[in-house]
């Protein structure tokens, strides 16, 4: 293969239903939503293993700490009662323990009150909108616990998020606003429980490479927020639609480049509470006196228009490779926050991209596999073959020839 | 490979935009490394959340990537 000719051959070469079948397999419930340090995680990072080992690459783990995921470790209960009638709030669409309430493993029945207007002792404290958090802890010493109002997704589900607040002193449940504003206008009284907890687990980032040397590293996180009980979260655009888009662009690569020269690939966990596992890598990188070009893919389901990319550190040539294969390939780009991993390699003083190409679903039930599109993943792929061909033969100076 | 197709992608203005998208306050005003989010920090103060539901959906709507 010449060099002129590999970047044609490697984008024929890329295959949509590889990926759609990874990430398939990747959202299935074996894995249970793969949060950091669960049974499910660990068990998706034994399946990329092998993916990864399948493509010839060395591969190998690098474990760290992650101290108090939260983790709500069984059904929640909530019986509101108007006076008139009971009602039990659906768990996930109507109601949701907040990620800084403390543990209630069992139900704790209280009258219904607004905070701020009256004893709140032994009281389910309903939040006004326009009152923070903090402003609500202060009204309610004894109470039984907060209501929050917080909007849902588009398919009514409450997003779940692992990383954020500490854990408060009360009881919290998030209500979406319309059972939130009925309460509020017909008090009464509820029965509700909140059990959630905090454990500290082991993650573990998965690290590839075909050859010593690094210097393009494709990453993407495999973690997600996790299934709660009963009640399936597959994160299928977030982020296995990114995973499946490294391994593909990574089979492609290494067959291309000679011994997988330069490429590696880093799967990273624990993003979804704080995007630890990059700090980790990056850290690591910066101890060793590494500088690889970092290319992150977090959320690659449904392109609408143009990819988002966000750009760091020392990214200007990287940025112009990326250019360039947004050209080649007929991606349109535009800048745009990726939130994600590629802002620890940045802060570590890395030359970083995160690209992201929309979710059908997040943080939620809705994140099902049916909502990844096999074209955006081809097209995101196609991106990712294109700029790292660049940014490697550049490295090998080897002459470019994409571009206009 | 003799590939001078001028096509519908890449960027359309200067690429190095993109250097700037955390300065412009995109994420919590950029601040978010530790706990990356989107939305402004009015947004997620409002909702009582490192990210507001509304600018996430929205931020994920548009295609963008969303985490925290």
């Amino acid at each position: 293969m010449t060099t002129g000719e590999a970047p044609a051959g490697l984008l024929a070469g890329i295959d949509p239903e590889r990926m759609a079948a990874t990430v398939d397999a990747l959202a299935a419930p074996a894995f249970a939503g793969r949060r950091a340090g669960s049974s499910g995680g660990e068990a998706a990072r034994a399946w990329l293993s092998e993916q990864l080992a399948g493509l010839g690459a060395h591969v190998s783990a690098d474990p760290f700490a992650v101290r108090a995921v939260p983790e709500i470790y069984a059904v929640p209960e909530a019986i509101w009662h108007d006076g008139a009638r009971p009602r039990r709030l659906m768990f996930g669409r109507q109601m949701l323990p907040h990620l800084a309430s403390a543990d209630l493993p069992s139900a704790r029945r209280g009258d219904l009150t607004i905070a701020g207007a009256g004893d709140p002792a032994g009281r389910w404290l309903l939040v006004p909108s326009e009152m923070s958090l903090f402003e609500a802890y202060g009204h309610a010493h004894g109470a039984a616990g907060l209501l929050i109002g917080r909007g849902t997704d588009p398919d009514g589900w409450h997003y779940t998020m692992l990383a954020g607040s500490d854990p408060g002193p009360l009881p919290m449940l998030t209500l979406d606003p319309a059972t939130h504003a009925a309460m509020t206008a017909g008090s009464g009284r509820l029965a509700a429980s909140a059990p959630i907890r905090r454990t500290d687990v082991t993650a573990a980032n998965l690290h590839a490479h075909w050859h010593p040397g690094t210097g393009i590293l494709l990453t993407a996180h495999y973690d997600g927020v996790g299934d709660h009980p009963g009640l399936r979260q597959p994160a299928a655009s977030d982020n296995a639609s990114g995973v499946a888009v490294v391994l593909e662009a990574a089979r492609v690569l290494a067959a291309a480049l000679p011994g997988g020269a330069g490429l590696a690939v880093a799967l990273l966990d624990a993003e979804e509470l704080g995007a630890l596992g990059s700090a980790h890598h990056a850290a690591r990188l910066r101890e060793a006196a590494a500088a690889p070009l970092v290319i992150n893919v977090d959320g690659a389901g449904r392109l609408e228009g143009a990819a988002a990319v966000e750009a760091g550190g020392p990214a200007h040539a990287l940025l112009a490779r990326l250019d360039q294969a947004g050209r080649h390939t007929g991606l349109p780009l535009k800048p745009g926050p990726a939130a994600s991993d590629n802002r620890r390699y940045t802060a570590a003083g890395l030359a970083a991209v995160g690209i992201g190409a929309g979710m059908g679903g997040y943080h939620s039930p809705a994140d099902t596999p049916d909502r990844v599109e096999p074209g955006t993943l081809a097209a995101v792929c196609r991106l990712v073959v294109a700029t790292a061909w660049l940014a490697a033969t550049n490295t090998t100076t080897l002459p470019s020839l994409i571009g206009d | 490979m003799t590939d001078k197709k001028p096509g519908p992608g890449g960027f359309t203005g200067d690429p190095d935009a993109a250097l700037e998208v955390t300065k412009t306050g995109g994420c919590c005003d950029g601040g978010a490394v530790s706990s990356p989010c989107c939305g402004t920090s009015a947004q997620a103060s409002a909702e009582k959340s490192c990210c507001g539901s509304t600018a996430k959906t929205e931020a994920v709507a548009a295609g963008q990537s969303c985490c925290g």
